[in-house]
């Protein structure tokens, strides 16, 4: 029997996607919520869910390890892989902004060190502006680059801005919307279109449902 | 063993060659060779997709750039032009080559062998219907089950834009947004430009352009679009009926969403896929533009695969061959001469034969049959039973009752 497989990272998306697909009836008895099984079946035997670092899910898809990818539309924009971008699972719900101190200048500024998860689409960006920028790449607490006064501003993703807050920055200037997307392996769609179409009508019941 | 893993390798490399070559020549082609250099200046004057970094480059004697041959069409194409000028009448060529570039992944060969088909002839069809045909012929060759052609239309696109006037970045962010099918970013991405409904409509709907080819051909018919569009779709339409002729319907799934990733492709494009492997392993088109450029008219189509990716993608798959070896024979001194004489006549009939003196324990696990020549009697041997022989044909006979003829050959 061949799976459908499906990488997402372990967390909050995950389990919200787990209950959509509870309410089209793929259930996944096996999974508890202190398990570390890397990989689980569903109780039918049609899909095989793996576990993978959220930055990693692009990767399985695009080289066919996985046929399906549930990952966040930031992960996509920083490191842009040939595949397809099927559904927006309006989870995970966030946006990319700029933050830094309040009343930090970023337009009509010459440069600004930024620090950032996402390098390149902070670049980018300020580069559309016409402002030269310095990245420092980082890859967690983000937040504390410019307290210690290493970056002017930081480029992050930001959900209800608590950690902001408490360290006394503010969103200086939203970027772009962020939500979980549905990604798709361009060989396995060919090869597997029915199995793929019905488990994205999956999802979008659960959607429905949910919403 | 590493070595023995590479030598499988390397066989199945071949073989792989071998089926597609048999399978090109029984289509009419014939195989061709072009040079190992280039001028860089060919690939300079070309509109092509091969980025000119990526080129591997050599100065010659007199100072003139070269460059590693990154292609065959292009080159084929500007030697048949040379040659002919405008087509004079069809013309049916493959080659098996190397093509080389440099890519800025780590890991990734420079060189990678490609195999493919040079078709030219006038656009049409019946041409276009077999050259998919051969496409697909050739992958269930190699040995895959689940072939699946991807079949676009290069103009589709063009022509849908081609009244929009967008600027390089606004076409470049759309061409994106339709290669990943974004459903969701098409619309917002539309919105803020001031273009046509009729076409906005065709657009938004482009990445549901896809599937099996009767509900794409039936969805198309409820969109409004311009006649040249409308050209394009006929074409592909009859297309797809010949190919339907040569009973590949379960094979085919049509893409309008499928952008031309070569530059010169004009007509129609596809794209082959097989089971357990993420990425293409083929890649075609037709490209009639190609030849304007030298300045004549030579239509074609054509495709190639690389080796490489069959190999791999057959690697994920069961073996169905367990033995590297057919029949191995061991022998005592005395019967030396005949031995010899018993691989020789397995080796006329194809099959693969070791022969050696026989030390101790007569056993060879790689090896499907294994004979014993003793003083007093001939065994024949295999998993399952061993059993005395008398001559040569009651050893053939009880092999190829068994066996057939060896299953490796193609």
């Amino acid at each position: 029997m061949d799976y459908l497989t499906v990488a997402m990272a372990k967390g909050r998306t995950a389990e919200r996607a787990m209950k959509f697909l509870g309410k089209s009836d793929v259930r996944f008895s096996e999974w508890t919520d202190d398990s570390r099984k890397l990989v689980i079946y569903d109780d039918k035997k049609k899909i095989k869910l793996i576990f993978v670092k959220a930055v990693d899910v692009p990767v399985y898809v695009e080289n066919g390890a996985a046929d399906v990818g549930i990952v966040g539309k930031d992960v996509m924009m920083e490191d842009p892989r040939d595949v397809y971008e099927l559904l927006d699972l309006g989870i995970g719900k966030c946006k990319l902004a700029v933050a830094g101190f309040p009343d930090t200048p970023i337009d009509n500024v010459p440069f600004l060190t930024v620090a950032s998860k996402y390098p390149l689409v902070a670049k980018e960006y300020f580069d559309k502006k016409g402002i030269r920028t310095e990245m420092i790449k980082l890859n967690g607490s983000i937040e504390l680059a410019p307290l210690i006064g290493m970056s002017d501003v930081i480029v992050d993703i930001v959900e209800t801005g608590t950690t902001l807050k408490e360290n006394g920055l503010v969103v200086l200037e939203e970027m772009a919307d962020v939500s979980a997307r549905l990604i798709v392996n361009k060989a396995s769609y060919a090869t597997k279109t029915e199995d793929i179409q019905q488990f994205i009508q999956d999802m979008k019941e659960g959607l429905e449902v949910c919403s | 063993m590493y070595s023995e893993i590479l030598a499988n390798e390397h066989e199945k490399h071949e073989k792989i060659i071998g089926t597609l070559s048999k399978r090109f020549t029984t289509y009419g082609y014939k195989r061709i060779k072009t040079s190992a250099f280039e001028q860089y200046d060919l690939y300079s004057n070309v509109r092509t997709s091969i980025n000119q970094n990526e080129m591997v480059k050599v100065i010659d004697y007199t100072g003139e750039v070269l460059v590693l041959r990154p292609d065959v069409t292009i080159p084929l194409t500007q030697q048949l032009v040379q040659l002919n000028g405008n087509l004079p009448e069809e013309m049916r060529y493959y080659y098996v080559q190397e093509v080389f570039r440099q890519t800025f992944q780590e890991n990734e060969p420079i060189g990678k062998t490609q195999a493919g088909v040079e078709y030219y002839c006038e656009s049409s069809p019946q041409a276009d219907a077999e050259t998919i045909m051969l496409a697909c012929h050739a992958l269930r060759d190699v040995g895959f089950s689940d072939v699946k052609i991807e079949i676009g239309y290069a103009g589709f696109f063009t022509e849908l834009i081609a009244d929009l006037q967008l600027t390089k970045e606004q076409t470049a962010e759309l061409k994106r947004l339709i290669q990943a099918k974004n459903i969701v970013g098409i619309g917002p991405f539309l919105n803020q430009l001031p273009i046509d409904p009729a076409v906005k409509e065709v657009l938004e709907q482009l990445p549901l352009l896809y599937g099996a080819p009767q509900v794409v051909f039936d969805r198309l018919q409820n969109l409004q679009v311009s006649e040249s569009v409308q050209l394009a779709i006929d074409y592909l339409q009859k297309t797809y009926e010949i190919v339907e002729l040569y009973g590949l319907k379960k094979h085919i799934v049509i893409d309008l969403g499928l952008i031309n990733h070569m530059g010169y492709y004009s007509g129609i494009i596809f794209q082959g896929y097989v089971e357990n492997f993420g990425k293409p392993v083929l890649m075609g088109g037709r490209y009639d533009s190609l030849s304007e450029e030298f300045g004549v008219k030579l239509p074609a189509i054509g495709f190639a695969c690389e080796i490489d990716s069959l190999v791999k993608a057959t690697a994920k798959k069961k073996l169905k061959e367990r033995y590297s070896i057919d029949v191995t024979v061991f022998y005592q001194e005395s019967r030396m001469k005949y031995a010899i004489d018993i691989a020789n006549e397995l080796r006329e009939r194809d099959y693969r034969v070791v022969s050696k003196p026989l030390r101790g324990q007569a056993s060879a696990k790689d090896s499907e049959y294994t004979i014993q020549l003793l003083e007093q009697q001939n065994l024949l041997a295999d998993v399952e039973e061993t059993k005395e022989f008398e001559d040569f044909k009651q050893l053939l006979d009880s092999i190829t009752s068994k066996k057939g003829v060896p299953e490796w050959t193609i």
